[in-house]
């Protein structure tokens, strides 16, 4: 799905978007970025490709101009050959936990969504929950507490609690656009939670 | 076959006038497969050792108080009953079929049903769906649906009501036991499966109500039985082995409805793929059809079995009275198997409860010296069957304990047949779940099924009672038994429950 219609679609249900703008060139982007704040992240925009990080189509943690221009050039030079919009510039997420919540349809079930530890665990450890469409408040706060890591939400090793309300409040919401529009999939990968709020920081939505 | 059943008529009338009002047409007439007045068995056979001769053995052997019409064009007569050639020659009513003739048959004999107004059929013969043949399923289907007839089936087992005597199951009594009549309605979709749970269900002493194995479900499908079951009076618990499931979406509506008034314990069998590697997104590859299906199972509050063993075990633990909390309190003649119990506890998150001091200070002047009391409360190797009474009586009525786990060692010299009276004396009061583990052979084994038989389920670790207790525990929960159940007003309120580890 493209750029444009996901943004509305995340307006639409109120599901937290990491704030992002659209560079289509080298200049765009560092003005772009001296705009959001430092440190920022450079993507690949692009509809032909899905695993952006995989090809070397991401650059994180870029502190200055120099260094976004360079990752731009950078960025432009691993998609050579591809058809690409541009690049997407987002400032930098605080350090919160790593989550993914994300959707698919089953074929028994229809819509489903899926709530999981983030970053390198969504795969190694598959510790995630998932329900029917839609779910109900209920469902939200069980699915936050069904997961074996369940401890590093509630602040583990002395970290602060991460925000639950707001997780089961945007399962709930992502749910409803599962249910309503029909996605085939979706990942929001990774979501980060802080002490208050969350929000996706990457989002992935086929139609 | 004597003196019993006189109510079902009366029943069945009862039945049908609320139908009216609050179920379902297929749900209607699915009723006629369990209380027909009067059924036909299409394909009866004079040979022992065949399937139509079985079955009309079934109603002749046991208490079925309706008509029963043999039909079979070669014979004038089976097992004493008049035999018909066709149902169109049967003057009388007939309200549901049992049919059992080769597949290519069967629609033709179907119709010849719905044109004489049969209301449901159970046909027994294989080779539709299941060997490819889904043109002579969908007949079926289409006949089914133009007289509006609750066919299960094709390729399955058949049906039981325990309570009406209506048994077409086509395996032999000798070699297959029937369970008593009890309150556990059981749907399978595999055959052979139920006939297992049957025979192990008879030989532990579990009681049913109903059984139905629905094989293709070409008409009535797992959703429809869940439905039937709902309002089926006799059943208390739903059990159910599936192997998939063909209105998803449906499914988890109407049980996410049942499980409001009855528990719904299920066996998924191929529990299918597991979410791919390939995938384009993440979730997708994590969420594969076998996580979707325990996914709806937690959100219908199904309480999910993995294996046959854990479906028996937490089946039967729904015959005890709900529990206000998780606070369990054992009771042993063996310090080692309460250790174990107690680990058990934890291990599933219950609590084991600190017993009140009121109760202490009477199990202290009333047990020997040497008793140790404590939860796991110890009555020592020489306990008899009355120490075991004084002890349940008073642990039982303490206001810090939820559940009673009561282990029985039978093996020992002091203990003998009495302690089952005294259980099942004690769990009559019904006041709070009891659940008894016994760990041995031949002997102890004979004990259990007494027990079972009066619904006091037993299990043969600490771990698998304290699994299937905290299933009730969280199923109690789920339907608030705590704050609606006036029981549970002079128990003292638990802590809130652990999670499972």
């Amino acid at each position: 799905m493209d750029l444009i219609k996901t943004l509305a679609l995340l307006k639409k249900y109120k599901i937290p978007l990491a704030e992002m703008t659209v560079a289509r060139s080298k200049s765009e982007a560092v003005s772009a970025a001296k705009k959001l704040g430092y440190p920022v992240a450079l993507k690949i925009y692009s509809k032909e490709i899905l695993h952006k990080t995989d090809i070397g189509g991401v650059k994180l943690k870029l502190q200055d101009a120099a260094q976004v221009g360079a990752a731009y050039d950078e960025i432009m030079q691993a998609v050579k050959g591809k058809s690409v919009e541009g690049v997407l510039v987002q400032k930098m997420a605080a350090k919160g936990l790593e989550l993914i919540i994300g959707g698919k349809i089953d074929a028994q079930f229809g819509p489903l969504v899926l709530f999981g530890l983030g970053g390198i665990y969504v795969e190694v450890l598959r510790d995630v929950s998932l329900r029917i469409c839609p779910i109900t408040e209920d469902d939200a706060r069980e699915m936050v507490s069904e997961i074996k890591g369940r401890a590093l939400l509630d602040g583990a090793r002395g970290r602060k609690p991460v925000d639950k309300l707001a997780l089961q409040k945007m399962l709930v919401n992502v749910s409803k656009m599962l249910y309503n529009e029909k996605i085939k999939e979706l990942d929001f990968n990774p979501v980060i939670a802080y002490e208050k709020g969350c929000m996706a920081v990457d989002v992935r939505i086929i139609d | 076959m004597a003196n019993k059943t006189k109510n079902k008529p009366k029943n069945k009338t009862k039945a049908k006038t609320k139908t009216k009002i609050s179920k379902p047409q297929h749900v209607v007439n699915l009723d006629s497969v369990f209380n027909p007045k009067s059924i036909a068995i299409i394909g009866a056979s004079r040979e022992p050792g065949k399937i139509g001769n079985v079955i009309v053995k079934n109603f002749v052997d046991g208490s079925y108080k309706g008509k029963v019409f043999p039909i079979n064009p070669k014979a004038d007569q089976i097992l004493g009953l008049k035999c018909y050639p066709d149902i169109s020659a049967i003057k009388e009513k007939v309200d549901s079929v049992i049919i059992a003739t080769p597949a290519q048959t069967v629609p033709a004999i179907l119709k010849s049903c719905g044109q004489k107004g049969v209301k449901s059929a159970v046909i027994i013969t294989g080779g539709f769906s299941e060997v490819g043949n889904t043109q002579g399923e969908e007949e079926i289907r289409q006949i089914a649906k133009e007289y509006s007839i609750a066919v299960i089936g094709p390729n399955c087992m058949g049906c039981m009501n325990l309570e009406a005597g209506v048994d077409s199951v086509f395996l032999p009594t000798y070699k297959l036991g029937r369970p008593v009549e009890g309150e556990i309605g059981f749907i399978t979709q595999s055959g052979a499966v139920g006939g297992c749970v049957l025979d192990l269900a008879a030989r532990a002493g579990i009681g049913m109500s109903k059984f139905v194995s629905y094989g293709n479900a070409a008409v009535i499908d797992e959703t429809s039985l869940l439905e039937y079951f709902e309002h089926d009076k006799s059943t208390k618990v739903i059990v159910m082995y599936l192997e998939g499931v063909q209105r998803g979406r449906d499914f988890l509506e109407v049980a996410k409805r049942v499980t409001k008034t009855k528990p719904v314990i299920v066996l998924k069998a191929g529990v299918g793929k597991k979410g791919s590697e390939a995938a384009k997104s993440h979730t997708a590859a994590l969420a594969g059809s076998a996580e979707a299906y325990h996914a709806a199972f937690k959100q219908a509050k199904i309480i999910e079995a993995r294996t046959l063993t854990e479906l028996f075990d937490f089946s039967k633990i729904f015959y005890q009275p709900y529990p206000c909390g998780n606070r369990v309190a054992v009771i042993t003649n063996g310090g080692g198997l309460g250790v174990l119990s107690a680990d058990s506890a934890e291990e599933y998150g219950l609590q084991l409860t600190e017993l009140s001091d009121e109760t202490k200070k009477a199990l202290r002047e009333k047990l020997p010296s040497y008793a140790n009391v404590r939860n796991p409360l110890d009555l020592i190797g020489d306990a008899n069957a009355e120490r075991y009474e004084l002890a349940i009586d008073l642990v039982s009525r303490d206001r810090n304990v939820d559940i009673l786990a009561v282990i029985v060692l039978f093996q020992t010299a002091s203990l003998d047949s009495k302690v089952v009276d005294v259980i099942v004396k004690q769990s009559d009061k019904r006041e709070k779940p009891m659940v008894v583990i016994s760990v041995g052979g031949e002997y102890t084994d004979l004990h259990k099924r007494i027990l079972d038989g009066y619904k006091i389920p037993t299990y043969h670790s600490p771990s698998s009672a304290m699994k299937a207790i905290r299933r009730m525990v969280d199923y109690s929960d789920s339907i608030g038994t705590r704050s609606k159940d006036a029981r549970c007003k002079y128990i003292m309120p638990p802590a809130p429950h652990t999670k499972e580890e």
